[in-house]
This record gives structure tokens, C-alpha cells and sequence, in this order.
């Protein structure tokens, strides 16, 4: 399993045990089913975790190092290479108003509640236009795919630079100029391949 | 408000409080004298005096080991010291010489002497006063006409929660004779800092005789200060 | 051809017809940088307003008698503070922060949700200003306290305002389920390569564990406000005992969200203090691997505990609640412990954001120490729902979260803003804070036990008079303090001297980038050794090996 998954798995194995425990203890309903669902619900997650981690190919661990990442102490991953193919940074989304519409109109959906159904309606349009125009931002953006990492070091004594813009190196990257593809390497949402830039 | 220091139960149940307390009171003055002892040393002595980096130390097993264990050993001695003290508090009295039907509601209380049927009751500005006999044991059986309050004796270090749709029953032995400020403690709108009710302890003979006249003439509550 | 030392970037779409400018810039930013800032102006905003409302509070109970106000408007009064401070600013400004910071420390450049992100956050501005709308309307705002028991808050207090109440934290709620789900999904998988979860900082940590609470603690809450809307304006009866619900099934649920809320407030806080003092101790973290466990034990625990606010109710299993929450000390005395570890033959500096954390362990502990009594049901039935336990908490929300906060603000201020704060004024706000703070809530310990209920308008008592007019003067003094610091904060942000990337010689990845950081956070990551980039970049061969955890180098 992944250290992540130990996260999720010790959180299920505590809300299980000590639901089980408090049962015993005090036969109460409400604390009892509250501490198995914290004990279900971290767990679903760890599992989802440790299946995904199986489809990826993790390599295979031995029962004792398994045990002891779920213990808290992982075996020292040895110092390999950096796996600079998982660094898809990947494309910053731009601004957009919808996230704000988004909030604006579930505040208001759920004020209505209070003060009648006219301003539920209402909230619920704001929100089902905010989703649409959410939608259609991430799948314009999406067509720009993912950007590859540049695996290439730069100089070892580059110390940052004091200016917040842009580096010269950023600027010399021309979001229109295709990136060598790295054969059979493609990850992400969107197509991988960077289009011109969308206004 | 020195007294606030180690508080004093009049009850039997309390003295089992303010043992706990006092106990507790130890190991916390010990604990935070260790530790603010440490924290003002280390202040003092390792202030920077130099640009020198200091020994890089990432940890030590054993006094992590040590400082988690012997915690836990104190903590379980505190869990046990509580388990006793809630017994003696909780543990119900074999044979009550009394109980008293005690309902909260917005903003005062009524006490009714189930044997008897007498009756006290406040209401605005009209403090109602609990008459027990000192010496015995009074059940007190304690509900809510509304929401939620909390019946709550300072010097008996004793509380409970009234709570519409329960029942909640506790013996309460009043070891000195005198006048027991009584406050609603659980707040419960309006006029919650209001809610007052005393609990007057006096000795047996004179309950008797209170007793006989309330049920006579049905006692209302003491005018209130 | 890969590299293992420095990462460069991948080019971003930095061209953009045209760049938004001012309040368009805010509204529609999805930057986690201006999100940060947001969360935290926000927060510090409806801080101001909940600490003027405790002010108010200290005014009136200063003396006997109803002096400035009278019983509904203290009620309300009371009620709003407690909720605006607790649900609507403590939390929050660790969100702030750790949107700002996370990315930055774990090398992402931005969380895994942006919009998402955004999106959170003005759920938080709109969820706040509806509750702060309960001012407004007829019968003004929520009187129940912050914790709202039925059927006071059901039956007895019709009216907007609790209605609003209900509905604005309920979207607060929302925000905080969608940002622990994005910052979650952020530790978990944005991490720069190198950076096992073992390698992360401890505020990251803090987080970590932070947003897991809120993720499951937070359903709770939304489904306690939906069942109070429901028996307020829909005819249902969850609470109602004389129809066959129960009043205790609220305390229960309301609980189990409330317990681990206070520990979502404070974890962070937790990880601040061990970011802090190793940078101005100039040493690792102690035990950092015990540090991380204890954060998942009080984490556990934190579920574990929620009846011991109802010891009183007689409904409750009193001895499994008693263990659990006197354990929970445990692991927190081990992060004390450590913390003084980590000073233990340093170098220390004493800036302004040390000295906040040195006030924050000694009156942590006190909070600490006091939360032990109350985990003894005996001691519990003597002080419960007096202001002991009002004295208990505010030492840890007002020492334990405002020393944190004010540690964290010193320390990441540079970073946010690419200025300093006045080292001067830091010392005297440091101190008016300490000074404020312990005559306003020590005495409130002595009064408590002798008996002073707490959420009252007034008492007759005479002889709690002068603790409460000690107590009232210290509040004063903590307002000036903060004051001061809003001063600090604002002359600074335009005129405070230039900070450079690394004003503290920090130990963690954001200190690596400039003051304030490029639009996507680096220019270069170096690699990732030890929990301490920064510092093995600083110190690099020379230093070599030192900084790794499990080294020789421990007993």
C-alpha cells in the first residue's frame, strides 16, 4: 500500500475498533453508528487507494513492509532517480468568475429555504448556469492537454530569481511550440497536446 | 476566592470531589511547573550566542519512549482515582429518607415532597427555597417542563443536566445545617441568569415542623432578594 | 536524460489577452496564493467583530446589574461571539494559511482543485455574511449559544436570525467539506518527487490531519443544522421528546462534529509551533516521527470524546469517555515535551514569532492541564458550565489558536507579502498579549469554582465582583494588543522593509522561493533529502547526511 493509504486504513481500523468497543460498553446507538462510519467511510477510501496502487503496477511488497507502513514506520524507499515523469505540473487553470457563481448561487439556494420557494428557483438557476459556464471553461482550457515537465537540468547555480514575472526560460517557451513527446508517456485529462493559447 | 482553590463540598456525595480534585490539583501544579521550569531554562540558557549551528539532533527513542509512557501510567492512576470518586458521588442511597420532584422550567423551579404532596414553587422574583433535613439522604428526581436546564448546587460540586423526556435521579446528603445558593446552569433563554433556587439544610425537628405546616397551608416560595 | 537535481517548469499559458486588475482580480482569481489572503483578511475581519462582541460581554459583567444592556441583547450577544470566533474565524484562518502554504511547502503549484478552491472560499464569505445578516433583521440574531440546543433553538426562539444562523453555517460547512476534500487530494498527490509523506513538514502535517477531521466531522454538523431547519420550519420533531424524539440525540450528533472542531482548530496551529521553533532554535525538529503520530493519535481520540461535554446529562457512559479524554493528554503532552526537545541546546533567536511561541506552550499547557480535570466526571459535575470551563477553553482558543496565529503571522508574513513586520512593535504586542490574556481568564478559573455559571447576563453575588473587574480590565489590554498588531500588520504591508526570500533561515520548501512567490509558486525545487530542504540547501556538503531523521544520531 501507498503511506497514503495507511493514512486512510489507520483512521478506518481506529473508528472500528473503538465503535466496537463503545458498543460493548454502552449499547448507544448514535455513537456507536457514528464511529463505524468513521470507520467505513476512511476505509472505502484507503481501499480505493490500494486497488488504484495495484492497477498502476506498484511493485510488490512483502507482508512485513506492508504491515510496517501501516504501522507508521514505511521501509526506506531507496534513493533512486527522481521520477520526473510523474512531474506533470501540469496547466494552472485561469481565472474565472464561476466558482464565485457557484457560491453565490448555493448561498442563495439554500437561503431560500427560509424565505420561500421563488428564491430556492432562484438560486438553483444561478447555480445550474454557474455549472454550465464552469463546464465549459474547463473543457476550453482542456485542449491545451497537458504540458510536459523539461527534464532538462538547468544551470546548477541558477539561484531564483528576485523578479516575480516570468522567467527569460518561461517566456522562451512558446505555449504554440509542440514539446517533445515522450513515446508512450501520456498522462492526464485532455488530448497532450498543446494548442494556441485561448482567450 | 481563595476558597476557589480547593472547593469544599457540604454533601457527602461532594467529598468524594474534592478528594479527586485535590489530586488532581497536585499532578497539575507538578506538570506545569516541569514544564514551564523547562521552557523558562531552556529561554535562559540557550539563548543565541553565536552563528554557530547548534548539535543537530533529530530525537532520542528512549526519552520519547520515556515521556510517552509515563504519561499514560499517570493518566490511567488519574482514570482510576475517577472511577472511585464517581462511584462514591453516583452510587444511590439504599434507603432516601426523601425524594423531592424537582421540574425546571423557564425561569424558576418547583420542588414537590413526593411523600407529602407539599409544594414549593418560584417564579419571577420569587426565589424558591428547597427545605431538606441535614444528615439524610434526598433523592432529588429531576425533570424539564420545556427545554433544557441544568440543576446546579455550588457547594454540593454537583450538577445535572433537565432535559424534557428524561428523568434524571440523584441522592444528595447534606452534611451541615445552612442556606445553599442553587442556580440553573444550562442555558436556557431569556431570563437564564435568573434562575435561582436556594437549598435550605436544617436540622431534623425543625424539618418536621416545616413539613407539617407546608402541607397545611401549601408553602410558596421565599421572596426572593 | 532526466535530471535528479533541480526541476524546471513547464511553461505556462502566461500570455493572456489581458491581465484582470483589481476587484476582478480578486473575484475571479483561482490562485491558492490570493485565495490564502482572502481566508485570512476574512477571517481576521469577523475577528474583530466577535472580539468587539466579547468586549461587550466584559463591559457588562464587569459589575452587578444591567448596566450597558439587557438580557435578550446579552444572550445574543454571547451567542454571536461564540459562534462568529468559533465557526467563522477559527477555523478559517488555518485555512488561509495552509491554502497559501501547502502548495508552496510541498512543492505543487497550486492545490489539485483551483476552482474548486475558489469556490470554497466564497461559500465562506456568503455562509458568513448570512449569519452576520442576522443583525439585521427583526429580533435580531441567534440566542441559543453557539451551540444551540433544542428545543430552545426549535421551539422557543422564533425569528429570522437563528433561521439565518442555521442556513449560514450550513454553507460554511459545505466550504469546509469541499476544501478539506481539495487539500486532502493535494497532500496526498502533488507532492514534488522526493518528498515522501515522511519528508513533509509538520504544518503540512497539521493539515493533514485537519482537513481529515473536517471531512468527517463536518457531515455531522450539516446533518445536526438540516435536522434543526427541519423542526423549525418544516413540521418535523427530531427533538422533541413529548412526541417521541429526543433532546440528547442533539447533544450526541451536535457533539460529535463539536469535539473534533476544536481539535480542527488547533492542529494546525500544533504544526505552526513546530515550523516555528526549529527555525529559531536553529535545530531539526525532536522526534519528528512521534510528532506525526501524536497528531493521528489526538486526531483518533478526538472521535472518541465527544460525551465528556455531557457528562452532566446522566444519559451518558461516563468511564469510556473519562479514559479517552484523559489519553488524549498523552500525545499532547509528547508534542510539549518535544517542543522543548527542539529548544533544548539550541541557538535561540527571540523574534517576535518565537516569543508567541513560547506563550504559546506555557498557556497551552495551562488549557491543557485544566482540560484534564474536566476529563474526570466527579470533577466535571462540580465545574461544568461554569466559567472554569469558559477559563479552560479560552485558554486554549484565545492562547493556545491567537498565540499560534500570531506566531504564524510573524513567521510567514515575510513570505506573504515580501515585507517585514516591526520587530519592535512585535515585542510590545507580545507582551500586552500575555500580560491581557492571563488577567482576563486566570481569574475566571478562581471564579468558576466557586460557582459562577457562565452564559448569564448578571449575577448578585458580590464577591465575584473584582475577579470580574480584573478580568474586564484584562480584556481591554488584549484589545489594545490586537489593535496594535492591526496597526503593525497595515503600516507594514506597504512600508515594511524588504524581506528577501529567506529572512529567518527557514527549514521547509517555501523559503526557497521569492517574497511573495511567482505566479506558479518556483522557479527551481531543489531536490528533497530530508524534511528540511531549505536548510540542506543552505548548508548543503557541509552538513551532509546530517539531516536525515533516521540517522545514528538518537539515544
Amino acid at each position: 500500500m501507498t503511506d497514503e493509504a495507511a493514512v486512510m486504513l489507520r483512521v478506518s481500523a481506529f473508528g472500528f475498533v473503538a465503535g466496537a468497543i463503545y458498543w460493548f460498553l454502552s449499547y448507544e446507538w448514535l455513537g456507536t453508528v457514528a464511529l463505524l462510519l468513521l470507520g467505513a467511510g476512511p476505509g472505502f477510501a484507503g481501499l480505493i487507494l490500494v486497488h488504484e496502487q495495484r492497477q498502476r503496477g506498484g511493485a510488490a511488497e512483502s507482508r512485513a513492509n506492508t504491515l510496517r507502513r501501516f504501522a507508521g514506520f514505511p521501509p526506506r524507499d531507496p534513493e533512486g532517480p527522481d521520477d520526473l515523469e510523474a512531474e506533470d505540473l501540469g496547466v494552472l487553470p485561469l481565472p474565472t468568475i464561476w466558482p464565485f457563481a457557484a457560491g453565490l448561487g448555493v448561498a442563495i439556494l439554500l437561503t431560500g429555504l427560509i424565505y420561500g420557494l421563488w428564491l430556492v428557483v432562484l438560486g438553483a438557476g444561478i447555480c445550474a448556469y454557474a455549472t454550465w459556464g464552469w463546464l465549459a471553461a474547463v473543457n476550453r482550457e482542456n485542449r491545451y492537454g497537458r504540458v510536459m515537465a523539461d527534464t532538462r537540468p538547468s544551470s546548477p547555480a541558477a539561484a531564483p530569481a528576485e523578479a516575480t514575472g516570468p522567467t527569460p526560460a518561461a517566456a522562451a517557451r512558446d505555449p504554440a511550440e509542440e514539446p517533445p513527446q515522450r513515446p508512450g508517456r501520456r498522462r492526464g485529462r485532455g488530448r497532450g497536446r498543446s494548442g494556441p493559447a485561448d482567450g | 476566592m481563595a476558597a476557589g482553590c480547593a472547593p469544599r463540598s457540604v454533601t457527602e456525595q461532594g467529598r468524594a470531589i474534592e478528594g479527586a480534585y485535590n489530586l488532581f490539583l497536585y499532578v497539575a501544579a507538578v506538570v506545569f511547573a516541569l514544564v514551564s521550569g523547562l521552557v523558562v531554562w531552556s529561554v535562559v540558557r540557550y539563548r543565541r550566542r553565536g552563528d554557530e549551528l547548534p548539535e543537530q539532533t533529530h530525537g532520542h527513542n528512549t526519552l520519547e519512549l520515556l515521556w510517552t509512557l509515563i504519561p499514560t501510567v499517570i493518566v490511567l492512576g488519574l482514570f482510576w482515582v475517577t472511577l472511585q470518586a464517581q462511584d462514591e458521588v453516583q452510587t444511590p442511597a439504599s434507603r432516601p429518607a426523601l425524594t423531592v420532584d424537582a421540574t425546571a422550567f423557564q425561569w424558576s423551579w418547583r420542588f414537590r415532597y413526593e411523600d407529602s404532596g407539599a409544594e414549593v414553587a418560584g417564579g419571577p422574583g420569587n426565589i424558591p427555597e428547597l427545605v431538606v433535613p441535614v444528615g439524610q439522604p434526598v433523592r432529588v428526581r429531576l425533570r424539564s417542563a420545556d427545554v433544557v436546564h441544568s440543576f446546579y448546587v455550588p457547594q454540593a460540586l454537583f450538577k445535572r443536566q433537565a432535559i424534557p423526556g428524561v428523568t434524571n435521579e440523584f441522592d444528595l446528603t447534606f452534611e451541615k445545617v445552612g442556606i445553599y445558593h442553587g442556580q440553573c446552569t444550562q442555558f436556557c433563554g431569556l431570563a437564564h441568569a435568573d434562575m435561582m433556587f436556594r437549598v435550605r439544610v436544617v436540622s431534623q425537628g425543625e424539618f418536621q415542623s416545616w413539613m407539617a405546616s407546608a402541607t397545611r397551608s401549601g408553602a410558596p416560595g421565599q421572596p426572593g432578594t | 536524460m532526466a535530471s535528479t537535481t533541480d526541476l524546471p517548469l513547464p511553461a505556462l499559458p502566461e500570455a493572456q489577452p489581458e491581465k484582470p486588475a483589481g476587484i476582478v482580480d480578486w473575484v475571479t482569481t483561482v490562485d491558492h496564493k490570493k485565495i490564502g489572503i482572502l481566508y485570512i483578511v476574512t477571517s481576521f475581519a469577523i475577528f474583530l467583530v466577535g472580539g468587539f462582541l466579547a468586549l461587550l460581554v466584559r463591559t457588562e459583567l464587569a459589575r452587578p446589574g444591567l448596566q450597558t444592556m439587557g438580557l435578550n441583547t446579552y444572550n445574543q450577544v454571547f451567542s454571536m461571539h461564540g459562534t462568529l470566533m468559533i465557526f467563522l474565524f477559527a477555523a478559517q484562518v488555518s485555512t488561509g494559511l495552509a491554502n497559501f502554504l501547502v502548495p508552496l511547502q510541498i512543492g505543487a503549484a497550486d492545490v489539485a482543485f483551483p476552482r474548486a478552491n475558489a469556490m470554497s472560499y466564497w461559500l465562506y464569505l456568503f455562509g458568513s455574511l448570512i449569519v452576520l445578516s442576522s443583525f439585521f433583521v427583526a429580533g435580531g440574531p441567534a440566542a441559543a449559544g453557539w451551540t444551540a440546543y433544542p428545543p430552545l433553538s426549535t421551539s422557543y426562539l422564533q425569528g429570522t436570525g437563528m433561521d439565518l444562523w442555521v442556513i449560514g453555517l450550513a454553507v460554511v460547512g459545505i466550504a469546509g467539506i469541499l476544501g478539506a476534500v481539495n487539500l486532502v487530494t493535494t497532500i496526498f498527490r502533488l507532492r514534488v518527487p522526493g518528498m515522501t509523506m515522511f519528508r513533509m513538514p509538520l504544518f503540512t502535517w497539521g493539515v493533514l490531519v485537519n482537513q481529515l477531521l473536517i471531512l468527517f466531522a463536518f457531515p455531522a454538523l450539516t446533518a445536526t443544522l438540516a435536522m434543526l431547519l427541519l423542526d423549525r420550519k418544516f413540521g418535523a420533531d427530531f427533538f422533541e421528546a413529548a412526541v417521541g424524539g429526543s433532546q440528547v440525540l442533539y447533544q450526541h450528533i451536535f457533539w460529535f462534529f463539536g469535539h473534533p472542531e476544536v481539535y480542527i482548530i488547533i492542529l494546525p496551529i500544533f504544526g505552526v509551533i513546530s515550523e516555528v521553533i526549529p527555525v529559531f532554535a536553529r535545530k531539526p525538529l525532536f522526534g519528528y516521527r512521534a510528532m506525526v503520530f501524536a497528531f493521528f493519535a489526538i486526531a483518533a481520540l478526538s472521535f472518541g470524546v465527544w460525551a465528556h461535554h455531557m457528562f452532566t446529562t446522566g444519559v451518558v457512559y461516563l468511564p469510556y469517555f473519562s479514559l479517552m479524554s484523559l489519553l488524549i493528554a498523552v500525545p499532547t503532552g509528547v508534542k510539549v515535551f518535544n517542543w522543548i526537545g527542539t529548544m533544548w541546546r539550541g541557538s535561540i533567536r527571540f523574534t517576535p514569532a518565537m516569543l508567541m511561541a513560547m506563550g504559546f506552550i506555557l498557556v497551552f499547557v495551562v488549557g491543557g492541564i485544566t482540560g484534564v480535570f474536566l476529563a474526570s466526571p466527579p470533577i466535571d459535575f462540580a465545574v461544568n458550565d461554569t466559567y472554569y470551563v469558559v477559563a479552560h477553553f479560552h485558554y486554549i482558543m484565545v492562547g493556545g489558536l491567537l498565540f499560534g496565529m500570531f506566531a504564524a503571522f510573524y513567521f510567514w508574513f515575510p513570505k506573504l507579502t515580501g515585507r517585514r513586520l516591526s520587530e519592535r512593535l512585535g515585542h510590545w504586542q507580545f507582551w500586552t498579549f500575555l500580560i491581557g490574556f492571563n488577567l482576563t481568564f486566570f481569574v475566571q478559573f478562581l471564579v468558576g469554582l466557586d460557582g459562577m455559571p457562565r452564559r448569564i447576563a448578571d449575577y448578585q453575588i458580590t464577591r465575584w465582583t473584582s475577579a470580574n473587574e480584573v478580568s474586564t480590565v484584562g480584556s481591554y489590554l488584549l484589545g489594545v494588543s490586537v489593535l496594535l498588531f492591526l496597526w503593525d500588520f497595515l503600516m507594514s504591508v506597504r512600508r515594511g522593509r524588504p524581506a528577501g526570500d529567506d529572512p529567518w533561515e527557514g527549514n521547509s520548501l517555501e523559503w526557497v522561493t521569492t517574497s511573495p512567490p511567482p505566479h506558479h509558486n518556483f522557479h527551481h525545487i531543489p531536490p528533497i533529502h530530508s524534511e528540511r530542504p531549505a536548510f540542506d540547501r543552505r548548508h548543503g556538503e557541509e552538513l551532509a547526511g546530517v539531516s536525515d531523521p533516521e540517522s545514528k544520531d538518537r539515544g
